[in-house]
């Protein structure tokens, strides 16, 4: 069965093996195109370099009219990830637009990693402490990013 | 002045040459769109072929060719107007350039 969510998510699977953005990378499970496996590296120069952090997309068949819930399977400390690994991003809510791709949607969520918005908290402590001890801040991360090695 | 006389002369005797006559010019021009007007951003298919839920709902002799048409709005950006309905019901925006989505024109 070929729904137009299904075609275009084959679409988006092609475009990220044949133009692959630097520092993603996802796939569909082998059973359902509608729920992927991702991995974003953590960008050069922040706190989170050298982490390989795991996540799952989950599409509908509303897609692209409607975003994927994306959310975190390792853990994250980082001010716009929530505890169960939901992530707090525009795109991915009220700004979403239906242009993006699943291309789109990991580099935002990389670029989210090295830009935190404080001002909108999903983990108010790491918000805080980007705010006002970044060395805390840093060190918190860089137990993520360890973590990461072992999940 | 016998320097003009000479040419003269020369002139008279060795009519210069055209090198050749142009009798006909098929005039050649490459063009293409650029990928963003060419390709549907929504479905990403491009926009003279039927859009993806056109393709996957019609049989394959007919492709559904003749009801999915193109859409252009008022900022020029094009869709296949089966994309761009269902997200109008959503959010007027255009997607491209998130300005208010009007349609300019509709076609092929
Ligand atoms: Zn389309
Ligand atoms: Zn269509
Ligand atoms: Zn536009």
């Amino acid at each position: 069965m070929s729904t137009p969510a299904r075609r275009r998510l084959m679409r988006d699977f092609k475009r990220l093996q044949e133009d692959p953005p630097t520092g993603v990378s996802g796939a569909p499970t082998d059973n359902n195109i509608m729920i992927w496996n991702a991995v974003i590296f953590g960008p050069h120069d922040t706190p989170f370099e050298d982490g390989t952090f795991k996540l799952t997309i989950e599409f509908t068949e509303e897609y692209p009219n409607k975003p994927p819930t994306v959310r975190f399977v390792s853990h994250m400390f980082h001010p716009n990830v929530y505890a169960d690994g939901g992530i707090c991003l525009d795109i991915l809510q009220n700004r979403w637009s239906p242009t993006y791709d699943v291309s789109a949607i990991l580099t935002s969520i990389q670029s989210l990693l090295s830009d935190p918005n404080p001002n909108s908290p999903a983990n108010s402590m790491a918000a805080q402490l980007y705010k006002e001890n970044r060395r805390e801040y840093e060190k918190r991360v860089k137990a993520c990013v360890e973590q990461s090695f072992i999940d | 002045m016998a320097d003009e006389n000479d040419n003269d002369r020369i002139d008279d005797n060795q009519k210069p040459e055209k090198m050749f006559t142009l009798k006909k010019w098929n005039a050649v021009a490459m063009w293409s769109w650029d990928v963003e007007c060419d390709t549907c951003a929504i479905c990403r298919v491009q926009v003279m072929d039927a859009c993806l839920r056109c393709q996957a709902e019609s049989k394959k002799d007919s492709y559904g060719k003749q009801d999915c048409v193109v859409v252009w709005g008022e900022c020029n950006h094009s869709f296949h107007y089966c994309c761009m309905s269902l997200w109008v019901k959503q959010n007027n925006r255009c997607p491209l350039c998130q300005q208010e989505w009007s349609i300019q024109r509709m076609g092929k």
